[in-house]
């Protein structure tokens, strides 16, 4: 029977704390197994991840201090399932993707390219956002050399 | 292994007497350090430059900001028919700009500083 494990992090919607998150994500990948290039491919779309929530979530004064990001992480055998969670203001997901998005990334320097980013680097993406409730970014891959090396 | 962020300018002597501003980045590019970027790049192209080289070499990570960041200065210059000049040997880093495909716009990679000799003639 495969036992889940769970590990959470907690961080201010603050810029600084988005290279703890790689750092303890690349932590949990690596013991996972993962390879050189999956942990970059996971630590990326945490980063990106984060990043959105930072950008986007809380308007353009975030309250450090009461405006928090969740990130965790569920370790289930070869899996490695992460849910980024936002409390902030939400956002219409139908925008991803077209030009309306890319202008609003724009704005803020950025190239729309954060949620693709994940879409395209891990085996699964799910976006959820409830308007003025908050963003959750769910996502997952498998560690293809699990199996050969861990210790059961 | 996480080396601290800098960025430090610098000028490329080009063989034909031409120069190009250089800026070697180090470190990881992301929301945080960006906006550190993006003065330096902002600063070198109000200095009139029309190309400039950006060295990320011992970039051990970047992301959408950075490469945001870096976009929008390319088109800034792109007005000037301007190039970015990308010096990166990481396949990783490599990856996350093919990805994003801003190679296709006046952004291109080479492997070394040395690579660089002869400007783009536009």
């Amino acid at each position: 029977m495969a036992s889940k494990l769970e590990v959470s992090l907690t961080i201010p919607s603050m810029p600084e704390f988005v290279g703890v998150v790689r750092l303890a994500i690349s932590g949990i990948a690596a013991r996972m197994n993962f390879t050189i290039d999956e942990i970059e491919d996971i630590k990326i779309s945490v980063s990106e991840a984060c990043t959105n929530a930072i950008q986007h979530a809380y308007g353009t004064s975030p309250n450090p201090e009461k405006d928090f990001i969740d990130i965790k992480a569920y370790l289930t055998d070869d899996n490695l399932d992460i849910v980024v969670k936002d409390y902030g203001q939400g956002f219409d997901l139908s925008i991803i993707g077209t030009p309306e998005q890319r202008e609003k990334s724009k704005e803020k320097m950025g190239l729309g390219l954060g949620l693709t980013f994940i879409k395209s680097l891990m085996d699964n993406a799910n976006f959820e956002s409830v308007e003025g409730q908050g963003t959750t970014i769910q996502m997952s891959k498998k560690s293809v050399n699990y199996s050969t090396t861990a210790v059961s | 292994m996480i080396t601290e962020f800098s960025v430090d300018v610098d000028t490329l002597n080009l063989s034909d007497s031409k120069s190009l501003p250089v800026i070697r980045v180090s470190g990881e590019i992301d929301i945080y350090t960006c906006s550190e970027l993006r003065k330096t790049l902002a600063s070198t192209i109000e200095s009139s430059a029309t190309d400039f080289l950006l060295n990320l070499e011992n970039v051990q990570y970047i992301d959408s900001t950075g490469l945001g960041t870096i976009a929008h200065s390319a088109q800034q210059i792109q007005t000037n028919n301007g190039q970015v000049f990308i010096i990166c040997t990481k396949p990783q880093i490599k990856k996350i700009f093919e990805v994003s495909g801003l190679l296709s716009k006046n952004i291109s990679i080479y492997e070394s500083e040395d690579q660089i000799s002869v400007p783009v003639e536009n």
